[in-house]
């Protein structure tokens, strides 16, 4: 063999060794927690807290507050807020997965998405629930019961029961429009799908685009077929053939009807012009410059885009349409909660526990909706002010149903969602989509 | 005794070139190797699945298709960039008066984060905010224009030019050197021998440049299937995964679906395709030494 090939075996089998030398995952059995009844009495360390809002807004110097007054309530204590938003997920599943993932963090649980369930079953995240059992010393009522009916539901496990996560606020899937340009029009906001179509018709015959949406971000297109399949079909018949593979997306007449809506809107250039190219923040920006009516979006429009909003600038909020003749839930909403979770390998759990009971308490909830407009899922935390109707929206829902039919993490979220953009851009009809769908759902599910 | 001398010499030079090598070339390919035979749960957990992972990649029609817009995507920014590019170089090669005003200009985007440039594309290329679709609207021809980023067919071109705008300088640059190092006497006699300016340039440059361009052309397949920032900021591989890329691709099924040892074995397959591709093209531009 000569030096050259005798070199070059040597360099490979080197890197073949560091790579055969490295470790896998940093699962494994959970530490148990801290005693549920005296947890209160060891608050010390440092941890790391993720964070949703971003260096240098309201919202980030709002809980980097909460964190000094914390750390001044118990001397000795250190906690560091992380970004753990968007872009900021991949890196930090990372480090979860490396087992250093921060004490407090986002994203990581929710009871009603299997994709989402993961962490909990292999054993990251701390089990909260015999700390939400135990009972509050301020109240003497349990930390559980603090939180509302719709949150209760995306809290539980169903694999052990246990609750791995609690929500510092909700969002829902609502139809806002722009109440004072409605007012000036004298255009009734729509609550019915015929009424809609009248209401894009007149703000259209005014100049103005009927609806915003983004091009560029599929799942915003996607919020348009989930509201009407949830009024066509209801939630659990969609979740049933998207998710679980029960039954055919084509057996229920309702999918194609809640497509063929969607087309209806795009046949009526319901759209804002050139909304294929805009993406969600400028179609956002262009709703509050009155360059659009209304616009389908999570109840965080209004915290998200506080900066940018017009000072006279009167938002109105409607649940989304209901539906003439659909079988499913016409009163139903679709729903998340940011759910904050702690990791079970933290050094400091208690601490950790009293950064999460704080920031859900009823005081750090309350303030949060005041000043950032954040819908809550803490009892007795008054509905966020700017946002006309959004109490009575949450009030007259039927029930707060899972977003996306529960689809995040599968690859039916995927496909679905691109071919309903596709649908959306003039691609292909509303038939043509259903039957692309049900081909690649039946080859998902192998059904 | 000589051999014995110059090996001694040659490892101290080679080792530190060679371990780097091994930590931040070798290591990584073999680990990627590694991780492809495995598939993963979003928790990190593995398991053994040996080649069916790649068996699965073939009747994958999102990776195809990233392939093919990757191939799109180094035909048409090719076309983009070597004629500007080259008639650019040949124009510097010149005495040109403002020669250095030029120069900077052209080369000025190249010193701008990807990132940067990608936004500002984005703002520009933006259908009512933008600057390309109202200004054709303002003289009347916007249906002439259509959503650049938003539309499948000029999507990737869009995404293609951006990329070729941020780097034709640092093309130019090496073109550039090549015109420099032509002989000046060959030159001087094709024009002795009556030679124009234009014959001169096709019919004597370019072929003597021929080995600078077979480098230039496979460092760009390389940059292009590399362009995964302009992809993931100005498009994130939309509309609908016209503008996905292999990179792209990668990056969400390994950091959003959490599949790195599929992820894995589409690296290792660009790898050797990356590899065929740099022969085939070496192979195919290759002729004997060109002496003068």
């Amino acid at each position: 063999m000569s030096h050259r090939r005798f070199g070059a075996l040597a360099l490979v089998a080197a890197g073949a060794l560091l790579a055969a030398c490295s470790g896998g995952g940093a699962g494994g059995p959970a530490a148990a927690g801290p005693d549920p009844a005296a947890w209160r009495e060891s608050i010390t360390g440092s941890i790391e807290v993720g964070v949703l809002p971003a260096e240098g807004t309201p919202g980030r110097a709002y809980l980097e507050k909460l964190a000094e007054s914390i750390e001044a309530e118990h001397p000795g204590t250190q906690i560091t807020l992380t970004f753990a938003n968007t872009e900021a997920r991949p890196a930090l599943e990372q480090r979860w997965r490396s087992g250093d993932g921060p004490d407090v963090d986002y994203g990581m649980f929710d009871g009603t998405v299997p994709a989402q369930q993961v962490w909990a079953d292999d054993g990251f995240l701390l089990n909260l629930k015999p700390y939400l059992d135990a009972p509050d010393p301020a109240t003497g009522k349990p930390w559980s019961s603090s939180f509302t009916a719709a949150a209760n539901g995306f809290l539980t496990n169903p694999g052990d029961g246990g609750v791995y996560g609690v929500p510092s606020e909700m969002s829902t899937q609502v139809l806002f429009y722009n109440a004072g340009m409605f007012e000036q029009l004298g255009i009734t906001p729509p609550r019915t799908w015929d009424e809609l179509m009248a209401t894009t018709a007149a703000l259209k015959a005014k100049q103005v685009d009927p609806i915003a949406v983004t091009g560029l971000f599929q799942p915003y297109m996607g919020m348009w077929s989930d509201n009407l399949w949830l009024r066509e079909v209801g939630w659990q018949k969609a979740n049933d053939v998207l998710v679980n593979g029960k039954g055919h997306i084509t057996d229920d007449p309702g999918f194609l009807a809640g497509l063929e809506k969607v087309q209806q809107l795009r046949d009526g250039g319901a759209f804002i012009k050139g909304f294929q190219g805009t993406d969600f923040t400028p179609a956002q920006a262009l709703f509050f410059q009155g360059k659009a009516g209304m616009i389908l979006m999570g109840s965080w429009l209004a915290s998200e885009m506080k900066d940018v909003i017009p000072p006279d600038f009167r938002l109105g909020v409607l649940p989304f349409p209901t539906v003439a003749g659909g079988k499913g839930d016409q009163q139903a909403i679709a729903a998340a909660p940011q759910m904050v979770s702690i990791n079970a390998k933290s050094a400091n759990v208690p601490l950790a526990l009293e950064w999460v009971s704080r920031l859900t308490g009823t005081k750090v909830q309350a303030e949060r909706a005041e000043q950032f407009g954040e819908l809550s899922g803490v009892v007795g935390v008054p509905s966020p002010k700017g946002v006309t109707g959004i109490d009575e929206v949450v009030a007259g829902a039927s029930a707060l149903v899972p977003r996306e039919f529960a689809m995040t993490g599968t690859k039916a979220y995927e496909f679905v969602y691109a071919e309903v953009a596709r649908l959306m851009f003039g691609e292909q009809d509303a038939g043509t989509t259903l039957d692309r769908i049900d081909q690649q759902l039946r080859e998902l599910h192998k059904n | 005794m000589f051999r014995r001398a110059q090996r001694r010499i040659v490892v101290p030079f080679l080792l530190p070139a060679s371990l780097l090598l091994a930590v931040f070339f070798l290591y990584p390919l073999a680990r990627t190797v590694q991780l492809s035979f495995s598939e993963f749960t979003r928790t990190g957990r593995q398991r053994f699945v040996g080649l069916s992972q790649y068996a699965e990649l073939i009747g994958d029609d999102q990776f195809l298709a990233s392939l093919g817009h990757a191939v799109v995507l180094a035909l048409a920014g090719g076309c983009m960039l070597f004629p500007p590019a080259v008639a650019i170089a040949w124009a510097f090669h010149q005495r040109l008066h403002g020669e250095r005003v030029f120069r900077f200009l052209i080369f000025a985007p190249v010193v701008l984060s990807v990132a940067v440039v990608a936004l500002m594309w984005k703002f520009i290329l933006h259908p009512t905010l933008g600057l390309v679709n109202p200004a054709f609207a303002a003289i009347g021809l916007g249906d002439l224009v259509p959503v650049l980023l938003g539309d499948p067919r000029t999507a990737l071109l869009a995404v293609a030019f951006t990329a070729v705008w941020h780097g034709i300088g640092i093309w130019i640059v090496l073109t550039t050197s090549g015109f420099a190092r032509l002989p000046a006497d060959v030159l001087e006699a094709g024009r002795l021998d009556g030679a124009g300016e234009w014959t001169l340039f096709a019919r004597v440059m370019l072929p003597m440049m021929r080995d600078l361009f077979r480098t230039l052309t496979i460092l760009w397949i390389v940059q292009s299937l590399q362009a995964f920032a302009f992809v993931f900021i100005m498009t994130g591989g939309g509309p609908f995964g016209s503008t996905e890329i292999p990179a792209t691709l990668m990056f969400r099924v390994a950091f959003e679906n959490a599949e790195f040892g599929y992820a894995a074995a589409m690296g290792v397959v660009i790898v050797v395709l990356l590899l065929a591709a740099a022969l085939g093209l070496n192979k195919l531009l290759k002729r004997d030494d060109l002496e003068y």
